[in-house]
C-alpha cells in the first residue's frame, strides 16, 4: 500500500513523457502506457484476509462444479500462467472449451471480462465459469448444498458474511476477494514507467519505441491496462482444431446455439462470432476484447483461440497487418480493424519489440495450493 | 437370476391368465380391482429402437460417465440392486430407483409423484436433473448430432434432424416396450401357496385397496410409516444431494429436516401432515427389485409383508387405516408367494436392452466446412 503512493507521484511524471511520445508518433489521443496502480475493490465486496482464505480454498475446490471434478484452478493452474496451456482450455469433463483459457492474473482490473468481455467484473465472471456446460457445469443448489457440508467452510462463511449457512453468492464474492489477490504489477515496464530507467534493457525500450510508435500497438493497448477494453476483429485466424476434432465441433455447435444466434447463423457459421453474441450485429462479427498484456511471458499460446504459441508468431502476424478469417474475408462480413495496417518491422524491430512484451511479465506468481476441509455430516440441529 | 422364458406361449398364456385372474378377483372383492395383464402398447419399432440406444448412451449425461441404465438396469427389472440409488458423480442418491416395468401406464411418477403429466416430462426430469444425469440438453442434442448413428436412426424414425424434444419423445416410446410379461399369475400358473396369498392381498391384508389394476397400484400417495434410512441423514454426500433437491422444491426449514418429506412438496401442508407419504409402488416384479420402499430399508419381501402384519411402522402422520393383520407364519409366507407370482420375463435381451458398442468419443465430420451445422 504504501508503496503504491509512491509509484502513483512517479507515474505522474512519466504520464506526461509517454503522452509526448504517444502523440508524436500514434498521432491519436489515447492515453499512454502507465504502471498499473491497485485494483478497484467494490464498496460491496471490500477486502479481508478471512475473505481471501476463503476465496483461495474456493477457487481450488472442485466441488463448485457439477460432478467436483473441475475446479477453477483446473483450467486456471497457476503454473500455466493461471490458465491452461492449450489452444483450447481444456473442458468439463466429456467435453473440451471452444476457447483458450485467459490468465486470472490481473483480471481483477478488468470491466470486461472473458475474450468477448460478457462479464463485468469478477463477481460476475465466476457463476457463470462454474455453471458454464463445457467449464463447470454446476448447479447453484448442489453448490450451496455442498458448502453446507463442510464445516470449516460454515466457519469461515460465518466469520466473513456473517449467515448462518454459506450462500453461492457469497461464494463468488470471496472467489472475486481472492482473485483481487492475484495481481502482477511491479514488471519491468511498470519499473520502467514508474521512473527506473535501468528497469529495461536497451532493447526493450527500443521495443516500447516501437510499441508506442511505428508497431502502433498502443491504439489499443494503451492506458495503464494495456488495453482499451474495446472490441476489434484483427483477423485471427480460424482455430483449426474444428477441421480435425468430433468433440470439439460439438462444442462449437452447442456455443453458437446456446449463445442465441438465428437459424440461418447457426447453419452458417464455422467460426467464433465473438463480440457479435452480445450485439447480434454483423459489424461486430469475430471481434474480441483487446488483450491486457501483462504476465504474457506464462501465458501462451496466444488469442482467443489459441492461435499462436509464442510471441514472435504474435508479432510476425502483427508485422503482416494482421489475418484474415471467416468475418474479415467475406464468407460471413468484413469487420477486419482498419487499424491493422503492415508494419514493415525489420527482423531486429520484431525481436525488440517481443523482448518489451516480455518485459510486460515479471515474477511468475506461484502460490501454495490449500488444504481443502471435507465433509461432515451436519450435527443435529437443536429442535426438530 | 434365472431368465424364464416362455415365448412360445406368451399370447395363449397372457389369454388364459386373463380369465383366471378375472374369475379369482370377482371372487374376492367383486371385480373392484381388475388385476389383469398388463396391455402391451403398440409402438412405432423405429421410435422405441432409438430410444433404447439412447438409454444405454453414457453421452447423455453432463460428463459422459453415466446412462439411463446405470440405474435402470435389465438384468433387474431396471433397477439397481441398491437401497439407495448411484447418482451423477460428486453427488449420492436418497432414494430407491423405481423399476420402468409399466411405467408408461402409471398416471404419476417418481415417489413423491411429483410429475403428473407424461413420460416426456419424466424424461426431461431424469437428463436434467443435477443429481441424476446433470446434462445441458442443448450440448446434449449436439453430442447427437455428431453421430452419424443416431442422424441415420432419427431419420428413419421420422423425427428428422436429432433434437433434444424428439430425444423426449424416443425415449418414453422405448419406455412403452417395458410391460410385463409371463408372471405365473398372468399365465395362471400360480402355486398353491400364491393362490392362497392372492386371497389373503384381496381379502383379509386389504392390499388390494392400494394395489389396484394391471399394474397393481392406484398411484396414490399415502403414509405407510416406513421408517427413515439412517444413511440420507449419515452420510453427508446422500444428505447434501437430498438439501440441493429440498433447496429447488423450497422444502421449508430444509437444513433442519431429516427426513424424506415425500409427497409433501405437492401439498405442502401447513400442518405437515402429508410429510412421509409416497406413492404407492407397482408389484410387479419384485422378485428382481429388491430393496423395497421409497428408500430401499426393507431387503426382502419377507420383511415388507412382516412390516404390514405389524401395522406398519411408526409415524404420527401415518394411514389410520393401517392397522395389525394377525397373519400368520403361514399366509405370511402365503402373500410373499403371491407377491414373487407377480414377476416375469427378465427383459434383458437385444429387444429391450441395447447390447452393441455405443461409441463413447465424436467422429470428426470431415469436410466440417463445407457442410450446414
Ligand atoms: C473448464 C475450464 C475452466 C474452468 C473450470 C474455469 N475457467 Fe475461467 N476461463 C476459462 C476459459 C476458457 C476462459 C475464457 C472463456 C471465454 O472468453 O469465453 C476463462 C475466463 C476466465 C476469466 C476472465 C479473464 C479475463 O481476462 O477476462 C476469469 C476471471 C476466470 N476465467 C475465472 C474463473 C473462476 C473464478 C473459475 C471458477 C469459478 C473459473 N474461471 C473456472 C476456463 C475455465
Ligand atoms: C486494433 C487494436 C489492436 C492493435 C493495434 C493491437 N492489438 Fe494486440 N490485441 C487486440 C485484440 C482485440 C486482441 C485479442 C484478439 C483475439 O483474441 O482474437 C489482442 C491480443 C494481443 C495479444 C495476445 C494476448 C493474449 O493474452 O493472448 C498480444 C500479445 C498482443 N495483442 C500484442 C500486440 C502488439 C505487440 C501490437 C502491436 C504490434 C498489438 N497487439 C496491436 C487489439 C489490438
Ligand atoms: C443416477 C441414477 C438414475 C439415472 C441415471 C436415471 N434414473 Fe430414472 N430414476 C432414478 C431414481 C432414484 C428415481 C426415483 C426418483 C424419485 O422418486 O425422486 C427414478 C425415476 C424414474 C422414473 C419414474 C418411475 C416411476 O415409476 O415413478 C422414470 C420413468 C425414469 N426414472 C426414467 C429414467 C430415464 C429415461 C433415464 C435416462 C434419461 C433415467 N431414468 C436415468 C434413478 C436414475
Ligand atoms: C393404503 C394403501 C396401501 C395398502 C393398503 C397397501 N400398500 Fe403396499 N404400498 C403402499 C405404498 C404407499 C407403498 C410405498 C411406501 C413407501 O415407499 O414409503 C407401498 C409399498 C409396498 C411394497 C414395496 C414395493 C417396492 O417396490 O418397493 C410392497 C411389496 C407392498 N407395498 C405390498 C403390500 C401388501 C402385501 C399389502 C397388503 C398387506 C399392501 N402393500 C397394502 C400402499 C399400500
Amino acid at each position: 500500500m504504501k508503496n503504491m503512493k509512491k509509484l502513483s507521484t512517479l507515474a505522474a511524471g512519466v504520464l506526461i513523457s509517454v503522452v509526448a511520445i504517444t502523440a508524436a508518433h500514434a498521432g491519436s489521443k489515447v492515453p499512454p502506457l502507465a504502471p498499473l496502480g491497485d485494483p478497484p475493490i467494490p464498496a460491496d465486496n471490500k477486502m479481508s484476509a478471512a475473505k481471501t482464505k476463503l476465496g483461495k480454498m474456493l477457487f481450488w475446490d472442485p466441488r463448485l462444479g457439477g460432478d467436483a471434478s473441475t475446479a477453477c484452478v483446473t483450467c486456471h493452474e497457476p503454473d500455466q500462467g493461471w490458465g491452461f496451456a492449450d489452444a483450447f482450455s481444456r473442458g468439463y469433463p466429456g467435453t473440451v472449451h471452444w476457447r483458450n483459457s485467459q490468465t486470472v492474473i490481473n483480471s481483477a482490473y478488468l470491466m470486461k471480462q472473458f475474450w468477448a468481455g460478457s462479464a463485468a467484473s469478477n463477481e460476475k465472471q465466476a457463476p457463470s465459469a462454474a455453471k458454464g456446460a463445457v467449464a463447470g457445469n454446476g448447479e447453484n443448489d448442489v453448490m450451496e448444498a455442498r458448502l453446507a457440508f463442510i464445516p470449516e467452510y460454515r466457519k469461515l462463511f460465518n466469520e466473513v458474511f456473517g449467515t448462518e449457512w454459506p450462500l453461492i453468492s457469497d461464494a463468488w464474492k470471496a472467489i472475486a476477494a481472492f482473485e483481487r489477490t492475484l495481481i502482477v504489477k511491479d514488471t519491468p515496464v511498470d519499473k520502467y514507467l514508474a521512473g527506473d530507467k535501468k528497469a529495461l534493457s536497451k532493447q526493450q525500450v527500443r521495443g516500447m519505441k516501437l510499441f508506442n510508435g511505428k508497431a502502433n500497438c498502443i491504439a489499443c493497448h494503451n492506458g495503464a491496462l494495456a488495453t482499451d477494453q474495446k472490441y476489434y476483429n484483427l483477423g485471427v485466424p480460424t482455430a483449426e482444431r474444428w477441421n480435425e476434432d468430433g468433440l470439439a465441433q460439438v462444442t462449437y455447435r452447442y456455443e453458437i446455439y446456446a449463445k442465441g444466434v438465428t437459424q440461418e447463423m447457426y447453419r452458417k457459421l464455422k467460426d467464433d462470432p465473438g463480440f457479435y453474441f452480445r450485439t447480434k450485429e454483423k459489424k461486430d462479427m469475430g471481434k474480441f476484447r483487446t488483450a491486457p498484456l501483462r504476465y504474457l511471458k506464462y501465458t501462451a499460446p496466444y488469442m482467443h483461440n489459441g492461435a499462436f504459441w509464442d510471441l514472435t508468431e504474435v508479432v510476425n502476424f502483427y508485422n503482416a497487418g494482421g489475418g484474415q478469417n471467416d468475418f474479415t474475408d467475406g464468407t460471413m462480413s468484413k469487420n477486419k480493424t482498419p487499424i491493422l495496417k503492415p508494419l514493415g518491422l525489420s527482423e531486429t524491430e520484431v525481436e525488440d519489440l517481443v523482448a518489451f512484451l516480455e518485459g510486460f511479465s515479471g515474477q511468475e506468481l506461484k502460490i501454495k495450493a490449500p488444504k481443502l476441509p471435507d465433509y461432515a455430516p451436519l450435527p443435529n440441529p437443536a429442535s426438530n | 437370476m434365472k431368465v424364464i422364458s416362455y415365448k412360445k406361449r406368451v399370447t395363449s398364456a397372457l389369454f388364459a391368465g386373463l380369465i383366471g385372474t378375472t374369475a379369482l378377483t370377482g371372487a374376492v372383492i367383486a371385480g373392484e380391482n381388475d388385476h389383469g395383464p398388463v396391455k402391451m402398447i403398440k409402438v412405432n419399432a423405429k421410435k422405441a429402437e432409438l430410444g433404447k440406444r439412447l438409454f444405454f448412451d453414457v453421452r447423455l449425461s453432463g460428463d459422459a460417465a453415466i446412462s439411463c441404465a446405470t440405474c435402470h438396469q435389465p438384468d433387474k427389472a431396471f433397477t439397481d440392486g441398491l437401497a439407495l440409488s448411484k447418482a451423477y458423480p460428486g453427488s449420492k442418491g436418497f432414494r430407491n430407483t423405481p423399476t420402468l416395468m409399466n411405467t408408461a401406464v402409471r398416471k404419476n411418477w417418481f415417489h413423491d409423484g411429483r410429475i403428473g403429466t407424461n413420460l416426456n416430462d419424466v424424461t426431461r426430469e431424469m437428463i436434467t436433473e443435477t443429481y441424476i444425469m446433470n446434462m445441458d440438453m442443448r450440448l446434449m442434442q449436439e453430442r447427437i448430432k455428431q453421430d452419424p448413428v443416431y442422424v441415420k436412426m432419427f431419420k428413419d424414425a421420422g423425427y428428422g434432424e436429432p433434437s433434444n424434444g424428439s430425444v423426449r419423445k424416443a425415449i418414453p416410446e422405448y419406455l412403452k416396450t417395458l410391460t410385463s410379461r409371463n408372471s405365473p399369475f398372468d399365465k395362471g400358473t400360480m402355486s398353491a401357496s400364491a393362490k392362497r396369498g392372492y386371497e389373503i392381498f384381496n381379502g383379509k391384508a386389504q392390499c388390494a385397496s392400494c394395489h389396484t389394476g394391471a399394474n397393481f397400484t392406484n398411484d396414490k400417495a399415502y403414509n405407510r410409516g416406513v421408517p427413515e434410512n439412517p444413511e440420507i441423514w449419515s452420510d453427508p454426500m446422500r444428505h447434501m444431494t437430498y438439501v440441493a433437491f429440498g433447496l429447488f422444491m423450497g422444502i421449508e426449514n430444509i437444513m433442519n429436516i431429516r427426513r424424506d418429506v415425500g409427497a409433501h412438496i405437492l401439498t405442502h401442508k401447513a400442518d405437515g401432515s402429508d410429510i412421509g407419504k409416497f406413492v404407492t409402488p407397482t408389484l410387479r416384479e419384485l422378485k428382481y427389485t429388491a430393496p423395497y420402499m421409497h428408500n430401499g430399508m426393507f431387503k426382502s419381501l419377507f420383511e415388507v409383508v412382516a412390516f404390514y402384519n405389524q401395522g406398519g411402522g411408526d409415524d404420527k402422520n401415518k394411514d389410520p387405516n393401517m392397522k395389525p393383520l394377525g397373519l400368520s407364519f403361514g399366509e405370511q409366507q402365503d402373500l410373499v408367494s403371491f407377491l414373487e407370482a407377480l414377476s416375469g420375463d427378465v427383459l434383458n435381451t437385444k429387444a429391450h436392452a441395447w447390447k452393441d458398442k455405443i461409441p463413447t468419443n465424436y467422429e470428426t465430420i470431415e469436410n466440417w466446412r463445407s457442410v450446414k451445422n
